[in-house]
């Protein structure tokens, strides 16, 4: 791990992260309006729901670019590092979520033993990082007082937004930079 | 006081109440923080920010609670997303990047590539920003829009990343940054004991305050 994790890799996996969340704060308003036009019908929580893929994106991304162990979670810890002194509105707290989530998509990597950076890698990172990200909404942010219905409701979209922005988008990304060679 | 601890105290403050409910703690954190915030000089212009931004996802989370949870429970976690941001505010308005790469490196050992690694990056952020809306720009020439959906977006984005990574990494080499050794520092910076009392202070008085309300 010492070997891989030089002066420059460092570098390319911070900037990897700073170039989702900028991606991502740009579609800040997206966030905000959707939040806003599920408010009257109590419904907010959906608009966290559906764009948590974008979040935590820069997790799988790094572990497929960089193939390691250590790789998804160490992104995500930097990029909320950085988020935090670029005046994200969470400030320090970013840290917590960052790690959560880094740790979150890493154990799927970790399943696999990191050797399957294909279907199978998507697919257990998927299932891990909805998991423990929802396990941490549960406490933080309520969910232990919906019903039901509402909490699978909550689930399956969670899940298909991080497939769709962790898994698929990802891949589609992977194909692109392996068709150029520059990663393996 | 020092930034690591000052980051770790917050830290641990944050994650206690996401997994306690307590409204009194949560308005204690707020009263304090804002209080530090303005004992700090903040500006009124960053205030305003931290007072308005999060009333989105505040009534968000509220009337979701009120509709389909309990509205005790909403009115906790809508003051909850209050203390979250005033708490993080607290270290992020008083303190800089350079201080924590620098005390995380000098006292907790941190190796130093991991901090100047991170600082060089943080230093690039406006560069790649300009990137990205070049690429942006150069598509909608082409009639092609990419948007936060594009593959193709991202990938443009990463080779431009590798590209500066590579020139970063050499500069710092060229700059005598050799990774493993040992390094002298221009500014040195000493943990004060007085910073540990006061952590323990802090984390004591909110484990009070949780077990009294």
């Amino acid at each position: 791990m010492q070997k891989i994790w030089n002066l420059r890799n460092i570098i390319l996996l911070t900037l990897i992260s700073i170039i989702c969340g900028i991606i991502f704060f740009a579609t800040g308003f997206i966030y905000n309006s959707l939040s806003l036009m599920l408010t009257p019908f109590g419904l907010a929580p959906f608009a966290n729901d559906i764009l948590i893929g974008l979040w935590i994106m820069a997790a799988p991304l790094a572990g497929f670019i960089f193939k390691k162990p250590g790789a998804a979670i160490l992104s995500e810890i930097l990029g909320s590092i950085v988020e935090m002194f670029l005046g994200g509105q969470w400030g320090a707290s970013t840290l917590i979520s960052g790690f959560i989530q880094g740790v979150a998509s890493e154990l799927g990597f970790a399943v696999t033993k990191y050797k399957h950076y294909d279907w199978i890698g998507i697919i257990s990172t998927t299932i891990t990082t909805t998991i423990i990200t929802f396990i941490w909404d549960w406490f933080k942010n309520g969910y232990s007082s919906y019903a039901p219905n509402m909490l699978i409701l909550l689930f399956i979209t969670r899940m298909l937004s991080v497939f769709l922005f962790g898994g698929i988008l990802t891949k589609l990304i992977n194909n692109m930079l392996s068709k150029s060679n520059v990663i393996k | 006081m020092d930034p690591a601890l000052k980051l770790i105290t917050i830290l641990i403050i944050a994650f206690e109440i996401s997994f306690t409910q307590n409204l009194i703690l949560n308005f204690i954190i707020i009263a304090f923080s804002l209080l530090i915030l303005i004992l700090n000089k903040i500006k009124i212009k960053s205030l305003l920010h931290i007072l308005i931004i999060p009333i989105i996802p505040a009534i968000g989370i509220y009337s979701s609670q009120l509709i389909n949870g309990s509205a005790n429970y909403g009115i906790i976690l809508a003051t909850r997303v209050y203390a979250y941001v005033f708490l993080g505010a607290t270290f992020t308005k008083t303190s800089s990047i350079e201080d924590l790469a620098f005390t995380l490196e000098q006292n907790f050992n941190l190796p130093s590539k991991f901090a100047y690694g991170v600082l060089g990056a943080f230093n690039l952020t406006e560069t790649i920003k300009k990137e990205i809306k070049q690429i942006k720009m150069s598509a909608t020439m082409r009639n092609l829009h990419l948007t936060f959906l594009s593959p193709t977006l991202y990938f443009k984005s990463i080779m431009s990343a590798l590209n500066w990574s590579n020139l970063l990494a050499e500069g710092m080499t060229s700059h005598l940054f050799v990774e493993n050794n040992p390094r002298t520092h221009f500014k040195i910076i000493h943990i004060n004991k007085f910073d540990y009392v006061k952590i323990i202070i802090t984390i004591v008085v909110v484990q009070l305050i949780l077990i009294a309300f």
